[in-house]
This record gives structure tokens, sequence and C-alpha cells, in this order.
């Protein structure tokens, strides 16, 4: 299963990263061949502005790629210390970082992004990261606060406590390696997550700027031609959930060997 | 136990939602009309968007309202005369105009209605064409109002201006105007009713009641037409028409009026130049605009007036820059810049036309070295940013004139205008514009309107693009659909056939 | 009473936060209620008539002090009162989600827990399959799937008309699917990892039955990080309706919400955003009591300790 996952997800970045320097067709060109099926010059058809699909999803595999592992390493990395911090220590930290939590969680995704893109400025792919990363540490954060919580009271603790470990060495080289288990899948999931937040924000309006190209405003571009060029939504739709199925397979993979 | 009272909270709670709002199975007299935006404030003098006013149309009346050809006839008054000197125009009230609430037009309510657009009290919105009154009072069952100069635009702001009645509580929550509908009930972001107003003054409408259906998601609107929620929705795109099942719809096809373009910030380097506006002009293949980002509907349109204003419109202006990739290469190189720049087209995502169209543009720019890029901002920003600050490079949008006036057009173009987003600054421009807001004679006034759109196409002012067509998905067993030169939507002739 | 402390100051927090958001945006609240026909002199007018001219940290203070006499303000677009504009609303947005989250509990646990019983080459590969396929498709795009297929093709609901029970179960089952197929697999995972521990293996060695030491010790275990997630879930629930609100018309709380941070209607998203702040304490303080009564060996936080 794990190489299942490994083969898909290397084909994927092949893709993304030969899309990086060429594209079959320019992905931004249009012509008048406008929503053609697939065919032998157009290997999955061209979309409504006549670009060609199969350029785009080179490009928008890259971008989405990057919005995602961007944003699920930055949210697993900040999520993690504050769980780790949290749930170890308990107490008023605890109380003060989990109310932070709240706030980030209760505070609109929707409006933190057009907030940072009225910092960042509009259009860059960084944005989406930013934003997507804060809204991503609260999940990291509150799984791995309960996951040190109910590991610091092991023995194994109170035993390395007892023969002089300080309280960074635990967190970071005892209880970590133990919170594998749930760190892994949440990985995944958060991978999964953060291509589906950045389609929702492409969705709202606010992702990549057109004529660039992401997996999710591709997604909600087709979905709107879902009766008349079926072959755009089909082609996009299942490049999102080969993406999504790799990186999954190798998270349940590594899981099972742990 | 927990698990019970969980599960009944639920059920409970479903039963109450689906039993506040169960769907009637589709009466006859009803029809059912899908927008893409939910309605803002219902009080006629302060409501501002678009789609509000559009429908309101059906509800408010003005002492003279427009008709379908563009005309202007009296509507809460009978009659209005004009005197000599163009200075004074008296209004006779016409005999028997009701509220919805029963009560007879008087004089008082139009003085009153008047009053509150001009001074913006009660929390109106002040209407800024209205500023050329010097007095308005009552004269029996005659309003007799003073010009401080002459205007052949008068009638156009009259026709604005609401009459409601004066003592009118809570106007915000029950409208209540004389037009042939009268509003019925809202919820908000779901939909707004009306219902036939039995005892108005004109040809009463075709149908008893009409439910504005609000759905803000282009996908939902075209599901919402072919599940047979809806009966009509206007404003479509092609791609979106081309969703739906044909043997049950008819797509009407008229005009949105408005002038939709690559609007530039001719005070921002290297706008300023007008070389590069040029090549701009010349790179743009506005057909290829309209056949990729429009599927081939929409006119295409040379300087800011569009075909329904006939009477204002020239059309040799159209073809004035042709489409011609080299020319444009050279008047970059002319302008110092052979190896083209990089700018940014600012467009307000919530409007797919004008991010379609811009992605095409940017194409077009690129083939001749002019890198563009596009910002996709909302509308709040685009606002702000765009419009109010004049903060931006180049943008696309559509503009149009919401009282059937050339005025409304062309005068944002002055240096001086308020609302002048572009920065356009041209010392003839301005003489002659100074000169037809002035001119009492129609005639004359209508030649200086043309001397104005030819100055801002010989200026390139903006890459012009078209007229944007308004694609109507109309259900095949649902007629009576009439465009106006404005942006309303006339609801009284549209009836379901029995 | 520890509960409370902590809810009024996440609410306080968080309302804080989004007022200050909407400073840093750009935008002008009264130049989007004008639109594009307003003067400066109209702006300036509506500007102090809002009282939007006053320093920031006045009229924060200014809304606190009205939430706690219970005015939330009138909304700048409708010009209604934000409580007459969101009350039916929530009520909505409220049974869309608790429909949501009953499914994705009702379908999910026993669901992984049969995905790890019953495991076999073939049925582990379809398994993996289905469940990614479900977690890799967004909302909305569920949502128009599903209103073709099951609102157009089958006619169970009619997409676009005023939602029934059968619309919200379709919307709420867009929202549902990939939750469910995420814990579906957290919960599974955890399972595997539970089962290979020492004393799992110890019990079972000694020959306790295996599905006996599943329920009594492994489900007990793993069950703490899938409820936190749970709860994380509920939280995450109301902002996860607004593309399929959008998509499927239902009109709740999550298309109000987008609208008036569009239109900068301050008072209507403030109001939403308490709303949303104490339904994500809620869900944290329930995560938190479902966990310590199932283990009382997590004595999480302050409030745990407490209790």
């Amino acid at each position: 299963m794990k190489k299942a996952g490994i083969i898909i997800t290397a084909i994927l970045f092949l893709l993304a990263i030969a899309g990086s320097i060429r594209t079959p067709y320019s992905h931004t060109a249009v012509s008048y061949d406008r929503l053609q099926g697939p065919s032998g010059s157009h290997l999955l058809g061209t979309d409504n502005f006549g670009r060609d699909i199969l350029s785009r999803i080179m490009k928008g595999l890259g971008t989405t790629m990057t919005v995602a592992l961007l944003t699920v390493a930055t949210g697993a990395l900040l999520g993690t210390l504050i769980g780790a911090v949290t749930g170890y220590y308990g107490g008023w930290v605890d109380r003060v970082l989990m109310r932070f939590n709240d706030a980030v969680t209760a505070f609109p995704t929707f409006l933190l992004a057009l907030l940072i893109v009225s910092l960042v400025g509009p259009g860059s792919k960084y944005s989406v990261v930013i934003a997507l990363s804060l809204v991503f540490i609260p999940g990291f954060a509150r799984v791995m606060r309960t996951e040190y919580a109910s590991l610091a009271c092991r023995n194994f603790v109170i035993s390395a406590r007892l023969m002089g470990a300080g309280h960074l060495r635990i967190m970071f080289c005892y209880l970590l390696p133990n919170t594998m288990r749930v760190l892994l899948p949440a990985l995944t999931i958060g991978f999964n997550n953060a291509v589906l937040a950045e389609a929702g924000l492409s969705f709202l309006g606010i992702g990549v700027s057109p004529p660039e190209a992401s997996l999710g405003y591709m997604l909600s571009e087709s979905q709107s031609l879902i009766v008349s060029a079926p072959w755009y939504v089909l082609s996009v739709g299942l490049t999102i959930i080969l993406l999504v199925f790799g990186v999954g397979l190798i998270g349940e993979g590594s899981r099972a060997d742990a | 136990m927990k698990k019970k009272v969980f599960s009944i909270l639920i059920i409970a709670l479903l039963l109450l939602v689906s039993c506040a709002k169960k769907d009637a199975s589709q009466p006859s007299d009803e029809v059912r009309i899908g927008v893409a935006q939910d309605f803002d404030s219902l009080d006629p003098h302060h409501m501002t968007a678009a789609g509000t006013k559009e429908i309101l149309f059906n509800v408010f009346e003005g002492l003279v309202k427009p008709t379908p050809e563009g005309e202007i006839v009296p509507a809460v008054a009978s009659s209005v005369e004009k005197s000599e000197d163009g200075l004074t125009y008296t209004f006779t009230l016409r005999d028997g105009v009701r509220f919805h609430d029963g009560m007879d037009v008087s004089v008082n309510d139009v003085l009153y209605s008047f009053r509150r657009r001009m001074d913006g009290k009660d929390s109106a919105a002040k209407l800024a064409s209205l500023s050329v009154i010097e007095s308005i009072e009552a004269n029996g069952n005659r309003i007799v109002i003073r010009l401080s100069r002459p205007s052949n635009e008068f009638l156009a702001a009259v026709m604005n201006v609401y009459i409601i009645p004066q003592n009118c509580t809570d106007i915000e929550s029950y409208p209540v105007g004389t037009g042939p509908y009268m509003f019925k009930s809202r919820t908000f972001q779901h939909s707004l009713e009306l219902v036939r107003f039995d005892e108005y003054w004109g040809k009463p409408g075709k149908t008893e009641k009409f439910v504005f259906r609000i759905l803000e998601s282009p996908d939902a609107l075209v599901l919402a037409l072919q599940s047979g929620a809806v009966d009509i929705v206007a404003h479509l795109s092609s791609d979106q028409t081309k969703q739906l099942d044909s043997d049950q719809f008819n797509i009407l096809t008229g005009s949105m009026n408005l002038v939709q373009a690559l609007y530039i910030n001719n005070a921002e380097k290297p706008f300023d130049n007008v070389l590069v506006r040029k090549a701009m002009c010349h790179a743009v293949d506005r057909k290829a605009v309209i056949d990729l980002a429009f599927d081939g509907y929409g006119i295409i349109l040379g300087t800011s007036m569009f075909p329904s204003f006939a009477k204002y419109y020239v059309d040799e202006l159209t073809d004035y820059y042709e489409y011609n990739p080299q020319k444009a290469k050279d008047l970059l190189a002319q302008a110092g810049y052979p190896n083209g720049f990089s700018m940014t087209i600012t467009v307000p995502s919530n409007y797919t036309p004008h991010v379609n169209a811009a992605t095409v543009i940017a194409e077009m720019l690129r083939e001749v070295g002019i890198n563009a890029s596009i910002q996709l901002v909302d509308w709040g920003t685009w606002l702000d940013q765009v419009y109010t600050k004049r903060n931006y490079q180049t943008t696309v949008t559509g503009v149009s004139s919401d009282n059937m006036t050339a005025r409304k057009l062309l005068e944002r173009f002055g240096t001086t205008t308020g609302n002048n987003f572009t920065n356009y600054s041209n010392k003839d421009y301005d003489r002659i514009l100074a000169q037809a807001l002035a001119e009492p004679d129609d005639a004359v006034q209508t030649q200086l309107y043309k001397a104005l759109e030819r100055n801002l196409t010989e200026n390139a002012a903006n890459v012009y693009i078209q007229d944007m067509a308004d694609l109507v998905a109309v259900r095949k067993n649902v007629s009576g659909i009439v465009f106006y030169p404005l942006y309303v939507l006339d609801i009284s002739t549209i009836c379901r056939e029995k | 009473m520890k509960i409370i402390l902590r809810l009024l100051l996440t609410m306080l927090l968080v309302s804080f936060l989004t007022f200050a958001a909407f400073e840093a945006v750009s935008g002008d609240p009264v130049r989007t209620m004008l639109g594009t026909e307003a003067t400066e002199e109209q702006a300036q007018a509506l500007r102090s008539e809002l009282g939007l001219d006053r320093p920031f940290i006045q009229r924060y203070f200014h809304w606190v002090s009205g939430v706690f006499t219970g005015n939330l303000g009138i909304s700048y677009s409708y010009r209604q009162s934000v409580s007459l504009l969101l009350g039916s609303k929530a009520l909505v947005s409220l049974a869309l989600c608790m429909l949501s989250f009953a499914m994705i509990v009702l379908i999910s646990i026993p669901l992984g827990l049969a995905s790890y019983k019953y495991s076999g080459r073939i049925l582990d590969v379809v398994r993996s399959i289905v469940n990614q396929v479900c977690m890799a498709v967004p909302p909305f795009f569920t949502g128009i799937l599903f209103s073709w297929i099951f609102g157009i093709g089958l006619k169970l609901f009619i997409p676009g008309s005023s939602p029934g029970f059968v619309h919200l179960f379709f919307a709420a089952l867009c929202i549902a699917i990939p939750r469910i197929a995420m814990t579906v697999r957290l919960l599974r995972s955890t399972v595997v990892s539970e089962m290979n521990k020492a004393y799992v293996r110890t019990a079972i060695s000694r020959g306790n039955d295996r599905s006996a030491v599943l329920r009594k010790h492994v489900l007990k275990n793993s069950l703490v990080s899938v409820i936190s997630f749970l709860g994380q879930t509920l939280a995450e629930l109301v902002g996860a309706t607004i593309v399929v609100e959008q998509v499927m018309g239902i009109p709740g709380l999550g298309r109000f919400l987008v609208s008036s941070i569009l239109h900068r209607d301050y008072p209507v998203n403030q109001a939403i955003v308490l709303i949303l702040s104490f339904w994500v304490v809620l869900s944290g303080v329930i995560a938190d009591l479902v966990n310590s009564a199932i283990d009382p060996r997590i004595k999480l936080s302050g409030e745990g300790r407490q209790l």
C-alpha cells in the first residue's frame, strides 16, 4: 500500500516539476478551441477559454502542492509546539494558549484570508499559505495537547524525570516519538484539509488570481461546466483525489510500520 | 438518556425549520425569479445596490417614469409642462393615484419626497442631480419646480425621486409606494415577495404574485432553474445558459446597457502617456474578448456610450483602433517602452464577466510585451482602493447610466468630477463638458456630447470593450419580458400561460 | 463558573480580533453602503452618523457595552437590528450543524471499528480508495453533484426552493462526508497502534477474547484522540457550512458571515463571530468533559482539575 502511495505521489510530483519547467501549451494561452473534449492535440481537452487543461493541471498541481505542503508544515510545527507546551505543563500556560486557540478557531477563515491579502497583497499564493497555516494551528495544537497530556502522566515520563531529564528533553526526545501515532495521520489529514481549504477559498474568490492555476480554482471553475464539459471536472477532480490518495497511503503505511 | 434528549432536540429543530417554510406547489398565478444578490435597503431613497433598484422599480414610481423605448412619460403626475425659458416645470398630480396602504397621494407627499432626497434628511441619500432645484412648492394639485439654470436632464432626475407617503414610519421594513406591485414580505438572504396592487392607477400587472429567490452562487441559480424552483433568471453567462435544458427554457438576449472597458488610471505612469494607451487599444482584439470570454454575445464599443442611447451614439468611433499587435509594439517603442512593461489589472472577484474579460485581455497585452497580471480583490476593497482612492493601474468594470442620460456616462471624465476614477484629464474635454452641461438646446447639447465621446476615443482614455449581453433564461410557459435601456426588470407584463 | 469565564474571555478576545481585523482590511463600510454614486460629503455625513469617525478603541468599547445591554447594533447594509436578522439564520445553521455532526458521530465510529475488524487484502484496498475519495472531495463540489443527482435527477428535493428536511439532509451530508472519512481513518489507525501495545498483546495472549479487549480497553484509549478531533470538528462545522449554504441556497449563518464581511457590515459580522466563539468554546468544553469521563487519568488544564 505504501509503495503504491509513493508511486502515485512521485508521478504527480514529477508532473508538477515538469510543469514548472515546460508544459505542452502555455497554461494561460487562450484560443478559439473552446471546450473541446480530449483529443490527440489536447490530451485532457480544453477549458472555457480554450486553454489546454493538461498544461493547467500541471501548473495547478505545483501551486496546490506548494500551498498544501507549506500550510501543513507551518501549521503542524507551530501546532505541535503549542500542543506540547500546553499539554505537558497544563496550568496557566495551557489556559492562555488554549484561549488563543479557541479564538483562532472562531475567527472566520474568510476574514482572516481577506486580512492577510490586504496585508501581503492580493493574488500571491503565499497569502493563502499564511492564512491557512494560521487556521491549521489550532487543529494540530488540540490533538497534540490531548496526546501530550495523556502521555505526561505515564510511568516512563516520571522515571525520566527522576533520572534528571529536563522538561524540553522529555517533551521532544521522549514524548514526541510517542505522539507519532497521532501526528502522522493528523499530517495526512492536514494535507487533505489544506487542499480542500484552498479549493474553498478559491470558490469564494480569494485564492490564486487568474490566469494562474490551482487545482481548487480549476475545480470551482469547472463545476459550473459540469453538464457542458464533464471531462474538465473529471480530470481536475481525479487529480485532486489522486494527490490526496497518494499522500494518504504513504501516511497510512508509515503508521503501520511505526 | 443523553442520546435521547439529543435526538429529540434535533428532530424538533428540523421539524421547526422544515415546517416554517413549506414550499407550496407552484400556483399558476405566481412567477418565481432567481436573483444573484440580496436586496439592500428597501427605502427607495436609500437603496444602493443595482439589483435592488432593478426590482423595486415595480414598487415605486416618480412623478414621471421611463418606457421600454427610453422615453420619459408622466406617472404619478398626469402632465408635465416646461416653461419657455426651461426654468420652470409644472407637474399636475394625477387623480386617483393611491399608495399601497390605501391612502391617496397628495401634493404634500410629493413635496416630502422631493425634500427628503434634496436634503438627505431622515437618513435618505442625497440626490446630487436635484441640486439645480431653486424652489419647489405646491399650487393646488400642482407642483411647481423652479431651476437655477436650464437642464435637459432634469426630468431624468425627477424619474428617480420615488414618491412615498410623508407620514410613513419604518419604510425600511414596510416599503409603501404607488407602483403596480406592492411589498408583501421579505426574508433576509432568502426571498422577497411582491403582490399585485389592485388599485394601481395604470395598467394592472398580469400576475398576482412574484417571489424573488436569492441564490448567490451561479451554480445554485442554474440548479434552481433546472429544478423548477424559479422560472426566470436574468444576467446569466452563456456558460450558465448552456447548462440548461433547452427544451424547457427560452434564452432571451438583451443588452446590459453598460460600458465594459479596461479602465485606465490616466494619472499613473506609464499610462499618462497617450501613446501607451493607444498601443493598448491596438493590442486588444475586442472581438476575440467577446468570442472567448462571452461566447460571442456582446456589442463591441469604442467609447463611453452604447447603442441603446441611439441619440448620442457615434458608430464610427467603434472601429477607431483596429486590432493590430505590430502597430501596438511600434507605438510602445515610440513611447519609450520597446520591451514593454509590467502592469496589474485589479478586478472585483464577485463579477465573473469582468474577471473573464480581464483574463483574455491580459493574454493579448502579453502578446505585445505588456506583462499584465490580474489581481482579484473583493468588492469592498475594489470600491475603496480603485473607485474611491484611485490607487490602481487598470481595472475591468462596467459603467452604466441609471437615469438614461448621456451626462451620467460622460461627466465622470471631467478633470474635477468627483467620480472620475480614471483620473482622465484633458483641457479640451473639460471645456466641451462645461459647455455641454450649460447648453439649454437639446440638439446642440447632443452634438457636444458626441464631441466628448470623440475626445475620449481619440485620446485613448480607456480600452473600450463592449456593451455586455443580458442573457435571460425564461421557462417556456412564461412570457412577457420587456427590455429597458435601464437596469430594471418590469414584472407587470410577465405572466404564465395557462 | 470557570466555563463562563472561559467563554467570556474567548468572546472578548475574538470580537476584539475581528474588530481589529476590520480596521486593517482595506475597504470602507460607508463607501460600500453608498455605492459608486456617493460624494465625499455624503460619505463624511454618514460616517459621523454611524460614529465611524471615532477612534477604534472607543468604538469597540461602545460595541461591547452595547452587547452587555443586549443591543447588538443595527446592520449597515440592511438598516435592521442585528438580532432580528440573525435569529432565524442561527436556527437553520444550528440544525445543519447538529445534523451533520450526528452523521459524523453515528456513522464514523461504528464504521471505524468495523473497518478495523474486517480487514483483508482486497477489502483494505477498496476501503482505502473509498475513504480517500470521500476525503478528497470538497463540500462545494459534492453540493453541486448531489443537487444534480438527488435534486434534479431523482427529484428528492428541489434545489433552489426553500430548504426542507431532505434538502438540509443532503447539505449536511456534503459537509459530513470528508469528516466521516477522516474520523474513520483516525479511529482505525489509533486502534491499530493501540492493539499493538504490550498490554493488549499480553491480555490477548492470556486468552482474553480479542473483541472483548477491544471493547473494554482499546476503544477507551483510542477514543481520546478521536474525541478531541471530533471536538475540533464540531467547532469548525459552522465555518464549513459557508460554501455548502451558498451552493445549495440555504439561508444560514455561513452565507450571512461571508456577505457581512464583503459588505463590511461590522455589526452583523461581530454578532456572528460572537455566536461562533460561543460554539467553539462549547465544543471544546464538551470534548474535554467527555474525555475526562472516559479516561479520568487525563486531567486536562485548569478547568479539568477543578471539576
